[in-house]
């Protein structure tokens, strides 16, 4: 286990970028381009590194646990984990969504069709009724 | 000489039917008041007697060259089928041509032929229709070999009746590479679910009862429908049959399955059909 710690410019660049990052994330939730599960999951990728390297001591530990040498190792398998569960979750939604346009397509061909029999049909008891 | 037998069989039934005229016929349509699609409407011919009404669900995409004539066709077969042209957000003017001779629903987008056919099973569901002929509209299938469907289902009642190429092997039975693909989907099929022995799970040539209707009203795959409904289908209790029909080569246009789709279609549709067995019935 190496005992290395961040050094301050380090620490600095991280943090803003974290920093600046989550503003632009918050900015665009608050535009309604994000929900809340979209900006935190997203946030992740601004949290996981600036936790790293804000709370070294941590990672260290986390890595002990982990069983892993590097802690930024750890990191990383952190990140992909978020990404999983936010492409696993974007995929079922993105199907739910394929299902109901899907069905609406459908509804609407048939409301227009039924729409056009009831207009003929009505057309036609006139056409009877005056003859 | 099986071959044989079979086509004596399938020419014995067809007669045997056909005079029967349970659900086919000029004479037969006008005894039983089946309605044509334009007496439906209005509601104006009340049947005397409570009749079969049958939808013929013919989903296209592009198909203005030949959709003209299958209609032409189903008209010539003299029985008075409601009939129903799905128009899969085509480019051409399939509709236009389409709907001089039958009504016509059209989708928005394209959906695939699972969104179209369901469409179809839909309105099926929704106008209380007793029975469901999926057709294709590329003229590969002879309408008149809807009765034979319709008079296998009088004789042995199954929820799914099957037009299929593979009893009689007569007209058109596809490229020996596909037929390659369909005997692994037979296999899998026949030996993973109960309810009937299929031969030819990939035919679009189809008859669907009332349950069958429902059922497929709330769920129809979306990708390679064919062989997966009935995987879906069987899982749920439905019956499969059979009858022999002999087909024809597409008149125009190609298929969407070709080359390497072929191999992923294979994977795709296996893993469904297994898929389908491991996942209990909703």
């Amino acid at each position: 286990m190496t005992n290395v710690l961040p050094n301050a410019e380090t620490v600095v660049v991280i943090s803003a970028f974290a920093l600046i990052y989550m503003l632009a994330l918050l900015r665009k939730t608050l535009q309604g381009k994000f929900d809340l599960y979209d900006f935190l999951m997203l946030s992740m990728v601004a949290i996981i590194p600036a936790g790293f390297t804000l709370f070294p001591k941590l990672a260290y530990l986390v890595s002990h646990l982990t069983g892993v040498v590097f802690p930024f190792v750890v990191m990383f398998g952190a990140l992909f984990l978020v990404v999983f569960a936010f492409m696993h979750n974007m995929t079922a939604r993105l199907h739910r969504l394929e299902r109901q346009n899907c069905a609406l397509i459908q509804e609407q061909s048939l409301l227009a069709l039924e729409l056009k029999q009831a207009g003929e049909g009505a057309h036609r008891r006139r056409c009877s009724e005056q003859a | 000489m099986q071959r044989e037998k079979a086509r004596r069989l399938y020419r014995k039934s067809t007669c045997k039917y056909s005079k029967a005229g349970q659900f086919g016929g000029e004479a037969d349509v006008a005894d039983r008041g089946l309605g044509s699609t334009d007496a439906c409407h209005d509601g104006a011919a009340a049947p005397r007697a409570p009749a079969s009404r049958i939808l013929l669900v013919i989903p296209c995409f592009n198909e203005e060259a030949s959709i003209g004539g299958v209609l032409d066709e189903i008209a010539a077969t003299g029985c008075h089928y409601h009939t129903l042209v799905v128009d899969d957000g085509s480019s051409d003017a399939t509709a236009a041509v389409a709907s001089c001779r039958s009504p016509v629903a059209r989708l928005a987008q394209n959906l695939g032929i699972g969104g179209a056919v369901q469409t179809g099973i839909k309105y099926a569901a929704r106008q209380d229709f007793d029975f469901c002929v999926q057709i294709d509209g590329d003229g590969q299938h002879d309408p008149r070999a809807i009765e034979t469907l319709l008079n296998a289902y009088r004789e042995q009642p199954a929820n799914i009746t099957i037009g299929s190429r593979f009893i009689a092997h007569e007209g058109f039975c596809s490229t020996r590479m596909r037929r390659a693909g369909i005997r692994l989907i037979v296999l899998a099929l026949n030996s993973l679910f109960t309810g009937g022995r299929i031969t030819d799970p990939t035919s679009g040539m189809r008859l669907l009862d009332r349950s069958a209707i429902v059922f497929f009203a709330k769920a129809y795959p979306t990708d390679f429908p064919e062989p997966i409904s009935l995987a879906w289908a069987m899982r749920a209790g439905l019956t499969v049959s059979e009858v022999p029909v002999e087909m024809r080569a597409r008149e125009t246009g190609v298929s969407s399955i070709d080359g390497l789709k072929t191999a992923a279609y294979m994977v795709r549709v296996l893993g469904y059909i297994l898929l389908a067995r491991l996942v209990r019935s909703p």
